[in-house]
């Protein structure tokens, strides 16, 4: 008995361990039967490959609006990828089109419907419209969403929600220097006077506090009553007296405080100096007046809600042009040789409100985003928003004007942009060049860059 | 059976008969090739194709997406003759490799002469000063960014307690590529092993030799220590004018080419001119005169290193 003991409890053992192994399968075949019959709502869809460039606190509104656009569907799924711009998404998305395998729709917001539009790797989204639709587009889409999607009289990308700068401002802090937040200068040269009586300097002469640091030439030249593109003859412009006396205008700025000395503030602020997220300097009191895109409201009612601030339109100087700056935007692109461009354009007209602007509206709610055009900024949800964030209603009006203006749209506008942003750096953030020498520099530069396309046969 | 039988009997006669060599050679040499063949499948298609791609694209205006379009040597005229950005970049990277090669083989060679000495815990030393060398490059770059902040950065910190006011590091045009040849010492610590490998192979009898007749520390170093560090020292300036050239990582996440286009290194444009400007085909061009370059300069050391390079014969 003894010497079977072992014998029988293997049997036994064994015996047990097939039942569970058998349970266990049943229980998982079972399991995945259920989980299946769940997820099958819908009938079989055709997959809508989504690429976009967000993350964070964004991401989490992407997959919102993705996951109510799955559900509002019966033909379509959006599958939507998170690239992040610096892990290399234009990269990756080129390389899908030369590959024969891009996505079916991709949000954007960089300079790049112009390049991209000009070699023909995206579908011209007016071709997906009727003529009756395209017409009401044009009527009824702000000019900075229409300026910033259409190249060459083509419209490549459908803007779900425009960027435009306003001034950011702390009403205590103008309060104790003795300035009214209720009466907001007017004019540039009175807001330049109000900085100046909020800079603060420690014992040895630094800023320790600046009351404003205005930047962004593409703004300014605009705001003066110049630009870097002449729509009617299709050129560009450059060193123009009102561009020179835009630049002249910053770079004057800095020298008074002394550039090396604006440089070392600026660059105590974050590591990047572009403070994109949330170490925004403004929100530490900084800066009391920050010019700043609209996106900053979501992320001052998310990390700073106890922050008490308002916004105003940056105001021209004397004799330049009101509400003149600089706009860009996120876009969304259909790219050449998509599989599913119908259902890509349904998720774009879904998103951009051009389906119905009710849902759009509660999308830019959502994201803190600027409409495409007043159906949608008149929607309930988005009214919704104006009442709880009424900072938000400056960038509103602000979108509405037809002197926001993008980088021109040439095709190597990425270049020009980041040439724009040399130029400024040279006579503004160092005084290396006098503002006239800076954008004559700009202007040999893009020549060169002309006539380097030219004999290399790029068709212009 | 005697000794004659007995070795008759032990002939290859009584053997199978043995495959020719020559057949056993082609069967060994066919082994070995199907042992390489993964690799000669990944080099033809992952290197030696794009390779050979790349030249003749270099002769086309190619965007990726399109077909490529034959251009002749526009690219390389374009490049040569009017392209100021290039021959900034390549300044620029050349002023880089100039300081920053021999610096750190000065370095390396100087932090293994210190870690070859026979001190308590001399192996946590070696270990400390070659554990940056493994930190990738991204996070590299991204703590020196704070380092070398000029506001609140430890540099500029540390100034400070001596009363200098820091400059802007990485933001000003006097001093960015200094930077980043100041940052480029952290990762001595790689070819500072080899030197350290390179000293414990130089004969102690050497020493012993020199000592004897009345060699002191300094004389023993020149005279043995670096004349037998030399074909380390070799294949370390080889390895590092080649790293120089293809300098990218570090002024892509710190300074994107700025300011004013000071740390606008050669690999870096082309880069921006691949992807950002879509010049696929001018970008091939620069690699290929990149890849010249390198070539040539090579090929100098190679031929100069006869005087200069001691085997120990």
């Amino acid at each position: 008995m003894v010497n079977n003991m072992p014998a029988a409890l293997h049997e036994i053992t064994k015996r047990i361990m097939a039942n569970v192994v058998l349970i266990g399968l049943a229980s998982a075949v079972l399991t995945l039967a259920a989980c299946g019959s769940s997820s099958q709502r819908h009938p079989p869809r055709k997959q809508i490959r989504f690429w976009h460039m967000w993350t964070a606190e964004w991401k989490v509104v992407i997959d919102r609006y993705v996951k109510n656009f799955n559900n509002s569907q019966d033909e379509y799924e959006v599958v939507a990828l998170s690239i992040p711009a610096s892990g290399g998404a234009n990269t990756k998305f080129l390389l899908g089109v030369a590959g024969g395998d891009p996505p079916d729709v991709m949000a954007q917001w960089n300079q790049i419907i112009p390049a991209w539009g000009s070699k023909g790797l995206l579908v011209p989204l007016d071709s997906l419209m009727t003529a009756e639709e395209w017409k009401q587009y044009q009527k009824t889409t702000y000019p900075i969403a229409q300026k910033i999607g259409t190249f060459r009289g083509h419209l490549y990308g459908v803007t779900t929600g425009v960027n435009a700068w306003a001034c950011y401002y702390h009403p205590r802090q103008l309060r104790e220097a003795g300035l009214d937040p209720d009466h907001f200068p007017n004019t540039l040269e009175q807001l330049t006077q109000w900085a100046e009586r909020l800079n603060r300097f420690d014992k040895q002469g630094h800023l320790t506090h600046m009351g404003f640091l205005p930047t962004t030439l593409q703004m300014f030249v605009n705001l003066y009553g110049g630009g870097f593109w002449d729509a009617q003859e299709q050129q560009l412009l450059f060193a123009t007296p009102k561009n020179v006396d835009a630049l002249d205008y910053l770079t004057q700025y800095h020298r008074k405080y002394g550039f090396d000395e604006v440089l070392r503030f600026t660059s105590g602020l974050s590591t990047t100096g572009s403070s994109s997220g949330t170490d925004w300097p403004f929100i530490s009191g900084a800066f009391s007046i920050a010019l700043d895109g609209q996106w900053r409201v979501k992320q001052l009612a998310d990390v700073a809600p106890d922050v008490e601030y308002r916004v105003a339109p940056l105001p021209a100087p004397a004799a330049g042009r009101e509400k003149g700056g600089y706009g860009s935007g996120n876009f969304m692109i259909i790219p050449k040789g998509a599989k599913q461009v119908q259902g890509a354009w349904k998720f774009i007209r879904y998103v951009s409100g051009l389906q119905d602007p009710e849902v759009a509206g509660e999308i830019c709610s959502w994201g803190g985003w600027l409409p495409l055009n007043d159906y949608v900024a008149n929607s309930k949800k988005f009214q919704e928003y104006l009442a709880k964030n009424p900072a938000f209603r400056t960038f509103v009006d602000i979108v509405h004007s037809p002197n926001i203006e993008p980088i021109p749209p040439v095709p190597f506008q990425d270049y020009l942009y980041t040439r724009i942003a040399a130029c400024e750096d040279a006579a503004v953030v160092r005084g290396m060049l006098s503002p006239k020498q800076a954008l004559e520099r700009l202007e040999d530069e893009m020549n060169r860059e002309i006539k380097r396309r030219k004999a290399l046969g790029y068709e212009e | 059976m005697d000794v004659l039988t007995r070795a008759e009997s032990q002939s290859p006669r009584n053997y199978p008969i043995q495959p020719p060599r020559r057949s056993l050679r082609f069967r060994q040499a066919l082994i070995g090739f199907v042992f390489v063949l993964p690799w000669i499948t990944g080099f033809c298609i992952l290197t030696l194709f794009p390779l050979i791609a790349s030249i003749l694209l270099s002769f086309t205006r190619y965007d990726i997406v399109s077909k490529p379009v034959w251009v002749g040597l526009a690219n390389y005229r374009e490049l040569l003759l009017s392209d100021p950005v290039f021959w900034n970049s390549l300044k620029v990277t050349i002023k880089y490799a100039l300081v920053a090669v021999p610096l750190g083989i000065m370095t390396g060679v100087g932090l293994a002469l210190l870690l070859n000495s026979n001190i308590r815990g001399i192996s946590i030393y070696r270990t400390i000063f070659y554990l940056p060398s493994i930190v990738p490059v991204v996070a590299t770059s991204v703590v020196f960014m704070w380092i070398l902040n000029p506001q609140i950065g430890l540099v500029n910190t540390i100034l400070k307690q001596f009363g200098i006011q820091g400059p802007a590091w990485l933001g000003d045009v006097r001093w960015s590529l200094w930077s980043l040849i100041f940052m480029s010492l952290w990762g001595v610590g790689g070819s500072m092993i080899i030197y350290l490998a390179g000293l414990k192979d130089i004969p102690l009898e050497l020493y012993e030799a020199a000592m004897v007749d009345g060699a002191g520390l300094w004389r023993r170093t020149i005279h043995i220590t670096l004349p037998m560090l030399t074909p380390v020292i070799f294949f370390n300036l080889i390895m590092g004018i080649i790293h120089a050239f293809q300098y990218f990582a570090q002024a892509f996440i710190m300074t994107q080419g700025g300011p004013q286009d000071s740390t606008n290194f050669y690999a870096l444009y082309l880069f921006n001119r691949a992807w950002s400007y879509l010049d696929m085909g001018y970008a091939c061009a620069m690699a290929w005169i990149l890849f010249a370059m390198v070539m040539v300069i090579t090929l100098l050391i190679f031929r100069s290193h006869t005087s200069w390079v001691h085997y120990g014969e």
